[in-house]
């Protein structure tokens, strides 16, 4: 891959996505390629965005653009947001809402570890929930939506008894149960975007994934969360996540790494 | 701060040096042993925190080795962590009523055991 590639890849990630791709990628772009030239009938990755450059097909786009993001995710990361979740925010919640129905979001919730472990928080709660998932990447939602893990997916985060309780060996792998797969709905979505739901969520989750994003499109994200999370509601980010100067619309909550609530100017100008 | 410590029992030579070079790198002061009954004769002198255990095993099999580990005095208190190739949950229901705290499914990687010894409360 050319510097003048790599440089192109950029735009197209930073336009589409909102990702930055940091410089010192090259050759991690140059890896995870590979497979998608050989996918698409390239013989090599020069090929494959030399063909992109002169003809920018969308779906070979998106398939370039899904190869870049970072999917890393695990079961319960960061254990603290998910007890928080379990104990603090569903019980308050729930109390005073309809039927005690809490609507939650995990905005970038790749290949769906984070949706399915607040699905079984909310389903040891006996909590009623709605838990919508939705990520940029196609293919990370076709895969979180099979509920099926590899032997080290199910064991990063999770402990066995939740593991047996939840999960069923699918030969080499572990699926997730019916009431568990059913608990949450997937979607594919461009947080760039507005989003195609009826109402707004008491709960979004949308943690490491502001880091990775184009500074320049931080706030438009942000405006986007803002929009979807109903005044009293809480958005939680990566612990180490801070919103200082992108945004004047929330406040983190003191002792919860992560945490945030709207602000009382968020919450007039709404109204 | 004490030091923690780590058992490692498995028949592998390389399985113990792939552990060891893990909980080390946790920060655990770490033994070997290379089956149940030369764990459980470590047991008898001195408790470590952690044990991390295969399943089959010469001389005395894992399971064999954690019953009689329960029923020494102050067996209760470390926290085992069955290390093996067992993935029927059946076999793993087994060994948690057998006493274990936590399983690991092999192939494990540093994340996994990491993740493992939070969940007992290890680190």
């Amino acid at each position: 891959m050319t510097q003048d590639d790599f440089d192109r890849l950029q735009t197209l990630l930073a336009s589409r996505a909102g990702f930055r791709l940091t410089r010192d990628r090259i050759h991690l772009a140059e890896h995870r390629l590979g497979p998608v030239a050989r996918r698409e009938g390239f013989d090599t990755v020069e090929a494959l965005l030399g063909s992109l450059w002169v003809k920018p097909v969308a779906s070979l786009a998106w398939s370039v653009i899904e190869a870049m993001l970072n999917a890393e995710t695990w079961f319960r990361r960061d254990r603290a947001p998910f007890d928080t979740f379990a104990n603090e925010i569903l019980p308050a919640i729930g109390r005073v809402r309809p039927e005690g129905l809490v609507r939650v979001w995990s905005a970038g919730c790749s290949t769906g570890q984070e949706p399915y472990s607040l699905a079984m928080a909310a389903l040891d709660a006996r909590a009623n929930t709605e838990i919508v998932a939705t990520d940029l990447s196609q293919r990370a939602i076709d895969r979180a939506r099979t509920g099926v893990f590899t032997g080290f997916e199910i064991q990063r985060g999770l402990s066995v008894t939740s593991m047996l309780k939840w999960f069923e060996p699918a030969e080499e792998q572990w699926r997730a149960s019916q009431s568990l797969r059913e608990s949450v709905r997937f979607a594919r979505a461009n947080l760039l975007d507005d989003v195609s739901e009826s109402n707004r969520f008491d709960v979004i989750f949308c943690r490491h994934v502001l880091t990775d994003v184009e500074p320049a499109r931080r706030g438009q994200i942000i405006d986007g969360l803002e929009r979807w999370l109903v005044d009293d509601g809480v958005l939680f980010l990566g612990p180490d996540e801070r919103l200082d100067g992108d945004t004047v619309a929330f406040r983190p909550v003191n002792g919860r790494k992560g945490l945030f609530v709207k602000t009382p100017s968020a919450l007039s100008r709404a109204a | 701060m004490t030091v923690r410590t780590c058992l490692i029992v498995d028949d592998s030579r390389i399985i113990r040096k792939v552990a060891r070079r893990i909980v080390e790198g946790l920060g655990f002061e770490v033994d070997e042993a290379a089956d149940g009954a030369e764990a459980l004769i470590y047991c008898n002198s001195l408790l470590p925190d952690v044990v991390l255990l295969d399943w089959n095993m010469p001389v005395m099999d894992g399971l064999t080795f954690i019953r009689r580990l329960r029923e020494l005095p102050g067996g209760l208190a470390p926290k085992v962590l069955f290390c093996t190739i067992e993935t029927q949950p059946e076999r793993i229901a087994e060994a948690l009523a057998a006493g274990a705290d936590e399983y690991v499914m092999k192939p494990f990687d540093g994340e996994i055991l990491q993740a493992k010894l939070a969940e007992v409360g290890a680190i």
